[in-house]
């Protein structure tokens, strides 16, 4: 642990911290350009020079380039290293633009901050300004290369950190050139950050253009909720108006970085450009009506349907993005009024999958972000990172750049921003891949250690995996995975079996067993699946077993908090005709669903953005997200009306439990209940070890020390090969039209992916298809149109429909189907 | 006795100070007053004065601000509102501009923020009104035709993004680098 | 019939004092601005009217048409009383100052002074005592510490100067021998007391301008530092009558001076009325010339001022009188 002396102030760092990093951890933030945690040190910019008067180096030397050492005595403000930066800001503004009026940068800018305060004020060089010209990059990121400074974080981070090629250094010397070869839209889908990590103005986000100055806006700390890792994120409002959204850095989840979805995906909450796709206001029978008019027909209504039918008739339904607040409040509603539900899932199968695999997470063996980096050896089974949680796949490439072995056994034609290897095994074949893998990584001795239930569960476990066609040999991975000692498993809980997410706990607590510090890392389908699998109990009922009951008539009033069953149910007619069935329907949200406009008494609830709530990502973690801005329908965007007002447009929305309180007109809720972080504790016992009635609860994961799951055995795997001719329709995710509130998102429109199926090449040339040719796919219910895509590198005998927004395929029977070869033709 | 006389010296001087000054005053209840009548009497004020505020056009007719929310910002009053909007060309301007002259203390800040030269304060200072509502000037009510105090001032001819036309076209720059050329 | 004849003759004479001290004080505003103006080199008001004239008319018709704020913590009563007692209490008083030569119709002698009172100067200074009462009160009863702190300093300044004003007056009743203020005039046949009695009139002078709490002496006020002092929280009418009281008062503290030193309405040639008038102006319009002139003194200087100049200056006066008296044998 060296000691050093940075402007008479003493500290001790760990061995290998950068001299800038340990003043940072004093306060002094020694100015820097090309120095970033997440980067590393490069020493291009030369901007970090500090003094060296005492210790092994002296004079002015480059503060990141240099690890602290005993004795170090190191001066930021001696004249010779203040005089050093002043130089090289001077020659950084050579060629800079007289720009910041117009650059959004400005405000933010670091460039500006290190000029103004280096003192730096007048062009002394009297010759002409480099000028380049700008690329289109895609609808995000704004490119203005005047305004280089030549640092390299860009190309260092689009490369280096986050995998891609198609942006990076062109040119030599004063000529250098940041940009892509030919003008288009950036590869990357964490193309985003590019703007935070820009010192200055090259890339600046589009969809803030020109809005909004830094210093204007109202920021607070929130999370993301369109997928399970939960990334933190810092809101920015103004003029009513979520204007950005910023990665916020927590070392344990997305560290420096967001992705486009969650960095982008922010504009349901203000209703999109026009600000008119939000609902706003209260409404009763689509009417519009005051607040309180529509909570007190709610109340009566359910109170008259309770009355008449019995409190089962009234089901309420919440989702995987309520937040915690949210699902506690339901549940206990459900309990005390004798109300069918809390209905979580669509799905019984994800369902079940997400339970079965919560159930097995302990603080032992589930895993951040940050140790997934640190692994050396990662099996990813059954999850398409990229899709389904895009900053996992991040992390994942953070390991790989340690040179850890990745593979990925998923049907799907994964592609990912780094080397791994792909098993395209079956949903079926999963288990059986992931079992020999692990399996073959034991030795014998090893063996002989474990107890019996983790002795008979290795017994069963299949000896051999043959994949032919990817022509990988699992032997030689397993002898690799042997070797590694901080292996990772992650599962997703989309396509896999619903065995599956109980399995790979068994393979991940076998290889903990085997001495390795094993991980398990659980992709689950929304922002708080968590939260719901601990809030349901084995009796909880998915909304497709619920629907029965409404299309006989059992059921006559159906509250939807924030959940919109038209989303992923598969037979939307049905659906329909059933929903058409019900007394009452009570819906609470904030996005235009397909649900809200068949309410008969609608609500509009609060974002993450308007109100204080805690969520809680796939690993346990809690997180709070606090109130950017009070929310209404934004300013921006029009001339704002000379009205003098008393009250907010669009300012009605109240956060989803505190109406579900209202509308139940539970009043003794009050009395047993004083504040919401009892409430959440009474719902949830074990949110006793992280502080029982703290709220907000803003740190503290919720899983047990240690689980009380055993070793499974597996079942022997279903027989191989179906003896029918055909193809197996899954349903997959993909990146901003997946999910639900970013999908809603009008800045992401633009880059929904073409609605493609995915196809085998080998299948494809059966059916005397290729890539890239319209198809319909005649499903039970009806035809869809949509692109062909085909690959080698996915499992035969599947097709793969994305479940986004824009294509209508609730055209199926149940949550898969069966597709016969000559149902699909080409257009 | 010096005593009683430096008292008494004192007090004289604190007399003759007093008609002193009493004499001062008298003299002055003859001289003619240096008041302007002002409403029949119309003084000239020089243009640094600051009166209402006006947005400036350049030379080439458009508006000069481009929304850079500085002289918002620097206001000590918060009495401008500004919209930034980006025109199909580029370039940057307000889409609303709104100064609330009822809270405006005519501090000239915004006239020294701003880089583009748009806001300016001028000499006009007769704009009272009777409803508090009716000082709330918006954009059409501030822009005016002409380029106000620098009249040749043309912020986008200095700027390094371009509006209409290549790179390196503003005034010293290089033509653009060709990144796909390796002649110097 | 004499008993009628003298109440209509009363109430004659007490209809013109008070129009006449009210219009005087009314135009006396005026002709303060104006002259402050020329003073500082400007116009003064000019605009309503010609010349301004009709300012005191407007400022009037301003004042009583102006909300009549209470402050909600303030002690009603009280508060709507003190100014009332600030404005009447210099009307009392010119009900004993003579204005005129005696006036004679049909044999009829008619003194000019509404009630000649043998112990008038005594009933001067004790009502002059009683204007601090409004300011005390009004001050008070405003509940709020900047009209509290004018109120304290107007008592203290009271007393203090009250104190040297009686004083400096001690050797003119000796030397008129009597309290009444006609016999007083009349002892001035042959020279006036500002020449037999300068240094009483002196302080006098002084002590009258601290009564009437005009600058240098308005420390009760303090524009700049109690932000008007005892009368903060007044508005409309009732403010205007602190300002009617302070303007009456100074009139009456002219002619008091008029009748103390200068001689009274004696005068050659033109009438006594005449006399009478113009030496009462005098004094005010000094008092404007002194506003002019000489900044507020600080709190102690006040003090200074009172306790340890003009109070040891008007003890010594009398002694000095009293022995030039037995010598001279008067």
């Amino acid at each position: 642990m060296p000691r050093l002396v940075i402007d008479d102030l003493e500290i001790e760092v760990p061995k290998g911290t950068k001299v800038i990093d340990a003043a940072e951890r004093l306060g002094i933030m020694i100015p820097r350009f090309c120095y970033h945690e997440a980067l590393g040190a490069v020493g291009a910019c030369r901007m970090c020079a500090v003094k060296f008067i005492e210790g092994p180096l002296k004079g002015v030397q480059m503060s990141c380039m240099i690890d602290a050492q005993d004795g170090m005595v190191v001066s930021t403000t001696d004249q010779e290293a203040v005089d050093f930066r002043k130089r090289v800001i001077e020659w950084l503004m050579i060629n800079h633009p007289h720009d910041c009026p117009v650059c959004d940068e400005g405000g933010q800018c670091l460039l500006q901050d290190e000029t103004v305060s280096s003192g730096h004020g007048r062009r002394r060089y009297p010759g002409r300004k480099r000028t380049y010209r700008n690329q289109y990059l895609g609808p995000f990121i704004a490119h203005e290369m005047n305004r280089c400074i030549h640092c390299y974080r860009c190309s260092r981070y689009y490369q280096e950190f986050s995998g891609y090629r198609d942006l990076g250094p062109l040119q030599i010397g004063n000529r250098v050139y940041f940009g892509r070869f030919k003008e288009g839209r950036l590869e990357s889908p964490f193309s985003g950050n590019l703007v935070d990590i820009c010192p200055t103005g090259v890339y600046t986000d589009i969809p803030a253009r020109f809005k909004v100055r830094r210093w204007d806006l109202q920021r607070a700390p929130s999370v993301c909720i369109n997928c399970p890792l939960g990334c933190n994120t810092i809101g920015n409002s103004h003029y009513r108006a979520v204007m950005r959204v910023e990665a916020r850095m927590n070392p344990y989840v997305n560290g420096y970085f967001l992705c486009d979805e969650g960095r982008f995906g922010f504009s349901y909450t203000n209703g999109g450009a026009d600000h008119a796709q939000r609902p706003w206001n209260s409404r009763i029978s689509g009417a519009d009506v005051t607040v309180e008019a529509a909570l007190a027909e709610s109340a009566s209504k359910i109170a008259e349907i309770s009355a008449i039918y019995g409190p089962g008739a009234v089901v309420a339904l919440g989702s995987t993005r309520n937040s915690l607040e949210t699902q506690s409040m339901l549940s206990r509603l459900c309990r005390r009024k004798g109300w069918q539900g809390p209905v979580w899932f669509n799905d019984p199968a994800i369902y079940r999958k997400v339970r079965s695999g919560v159930e097995r997470l302990d603080s032992g063996i589930a895993v951040s972000m940050r140790e997934i980096e640190f692994a050396d050896f990662v099996i990813v089974a059954g999850a398409d990172l990229l899709n389904e949680a895009p900053m996992a796949a991040m992390a994942i490439r953070q390991a790989s750049r340690k040179n850890a072995t990745i593979i990925v056994v998923d049907p799907r034609p994964i592609s990912l921003p780094f080397e791994f290897r792909h098993i395209p095994a079956a949903p079926a074949q999963i288990e059986r891949c992931l079992g020999s893998l692990v399996k073959g990584s034991i030795s014998k001795d090893e063996l002989k250690g474990f107890d019996s239930s983790a002795k008979g569960f290795c017994k069963a476990l299949p000896a051999k995996f043959e994949e032919k066609e990817s022509g990988i040999s699992i032997s030689e991975l397993s002898g690799q995975l042997m070797s590694a000692k901080r292996p990772v498993i992650v599962c997703g809980t989309g396509i896999v079996c619903e065995s599956t997410p109980a399995f790979a706990a068994d393979c991940a607590q076998l290889l903990r067993e085997s001495g390795k510090k094993a991980g398990l890392f659980y992709i689950l389908p929304g922002a708080s699946s968590f939260s719901s699998a601990l809030l349901s109990g084995p009796e909880t009922k998915t909304f497709s077993e619920i629907l029965p009951q409404i299309e006989e008539g059992l059921i006559k009033a159906l509250i939807a908090t924030e959940s919109d069953p038209f989303w992923d149910f598969p037979d939307r007619e049905r659906l329909d005709r059933a929903l058409s069935m019900l007394d009452l329907l009570v819906v609470i949200d904030y996005l235009p669903t397909e649900t809200v406009k068949r309410a008969t008494v609608f609500h509009p609830s609060s974002t993450v953005f308007e109100m204080n709530s805690t969520f809680v990502n796939q690993e346990g973690r809690v997180q709070h997200a606090e109130r950017v801005h009070v929310g209404g329908v934004p300013i921006w965007g029009a001339h704002p009306p000379r009205i003098i007002r008393n009250f907010v447009p669009g300012g009605d929305h109240q956060p989803a439990w505190e109406l579900l309180w209202k509308i139940s007109a539970e009043t003794s809720m009050l009395e047993s209940v004083l504040t919401l972080g009892e409430l959440i504790a009474a719902e949830i016992p074990v949110f006793e070890a992280v502080g029982h009635s703290k709220y907000p609860i803003t740190e503290g994961r919720i899983i047990p020390e240690n689980s009380e799951g055993s070793f499974v055995k597996p079942k022997a795997s279903p027989a191989k090969g179906q003896t029918a001719k055909g193809f197996n329709l899954l349903l997959t995710d993909t990146i901003f039209a997946s999910r639900e509130p970013s999908a809603y998102a009008d800045t992401l429109a633009s880059v929904f992916p073409e609605a493609t199926l995915f196809m085998h090449s080998g299948d494809a040339n059966g059916a005397g298809l290729s890539e890239g040719d319209m198809v319909s796919v005649e499903l039970e219910l009806g035809a869809i149109q949509l692109k062909l895509s085909v690959s080698q590198r996915m499992a035969r005998g599947f097709l793969f429909l994305p479940r986004q927004r824009g294509i209508h395929w609730q055209k199926m029977k149940e949550f898969s189907a069966w597709i016969a070869p000559e149902r699909i033709r080409k257009i | 006795m010096a005593q009683i006389k430096s008292v008494l010296r004192d007090l004289l001087d604190d007399v003759l100070g007093l008609a002193d000054s009493y004499a001062v005053t008298l003299k002055h209840l003859f001289r003619k007053p240096i008041t302007e009548q002002y409403p029949e009497y119309k003084r000239l004020f020089a243009e640094r004065t600051r009166g209402r505020i006006i947005l400036t056009r350049d030379p080439h007719g458009e508006e000069r601000c481009v929304a850079c929310y500085l002289c918002s910002a620097v206001c000590p009053t918060d009495c401008i509102s500004i919209e930034g909007a980006e025109r199909k060309d580029g370039r940057r301007y307000p889409l609303w501009f709104r100064i609330n002259f009822a809270r405006c203390i005519y501090c000239g800040l915004c006239e020294e923020a701003c880089p583009t030269l748009a806001i300016q304060l001028t000499p006009d200072f007769e704009f009272s009104k009777y409803g508090v509502l009716d000082f709330i000037y918006e954009k059409e009510d501030l822009l005016v035709d002409h380029q106000g105090k620098n009249a040749e001032y043309d912020y986008y001819r200095h700027a390094g993004v371009s509006v209409e036309g290549d790179k390196g076209e503003h005034i010293n720059e290089k033509p653009p680098v060709d990144v796909k050329s390796n002649l110097p | 019939m004499w008993w009628t004849l003298g109440l209509v003759l009363l109430i004659i004479k007490l209809t013109i004092v008070i129009s006449v001290l009210f219009g005087f004080a009314a135009y006396m505003v005026l002709v303060e601005r104006k002259l402050l103006g020329r003073f500082q080199i400007r116009y003064g008001p000019n605009r309503v009217g010609p010349f301004g004239l009709l300012q005191p008319l407007a400022d009037g018709l301003k004042l009583i048409i102006k909300e009549d704020f209470v402050p909600r913590s303030a002690d009603r009563l009280v508060f709507l009383t003190a100014p009332a007692v600030v404005a009447a209490v210099p009307l009392v008083i010119a009900a004993v100052i003579p204005f005129a030569a005696d006036f004679t119709i049909g044999g009829t002698r008619i003194p000019m002074v509404i009630t000649d009172l043998n112990i008038g100067m005594l009933f001067v200074l004790a009502l002059a005592s009683l204007a601090v009462y409004g300011v005390a009160l009004g001050g008070w009863a405003s509940n709020s510490k900047y009209s509290l702190l004018g109120a304290i300093r107007g008592s203290a300044q009271l007393i203090s100067y009250e104190l040297s004003m009686g004083l400096s007056l001690v050797p003119v009743v000796m030397i008129a021998g009597s309290f009444s203020l006609v016999d007083i005039v009349n002892a001035q046949a042959r020279l006036p007391f500002i020449l037999v009695q300068p240094v009483s009139f002196i302080i006098f002078l002084i002590s009258a301008m601290a009564e009437s709490n005009r600058i240098p002496f308005d420390l009760p006020e303090s524009e700049n530092e109690l932000i008007g002092g005892f009368h903060t929280e007044y508005s409309g009418m009732r403010f205007g009558l602190f300002f009617v009281g302070e303007y009456v008062s100074m009139i009456v503290l002219g002619a008091l001076t008029t009748v103390f030193f200068l001689g009274g309405w004696r005068g050659p040639l033109l009438p006594s009325l005449f006399w009478f008038l113009f030496k009462t102006m005098l004094i005010p319009l000094f008092f404007i010339w002194t506003r002019a002139t000489l900044p507020r003194l600080r709190y102690d200087q006040l003090m200074h001022l009172g306790w340890k100049f003009l109070l040891p200056v008007a003890l010594i006066n009398i002694v000095v009188t009293g022995g030039v008296m037995l010598l001279m044998g008067w």
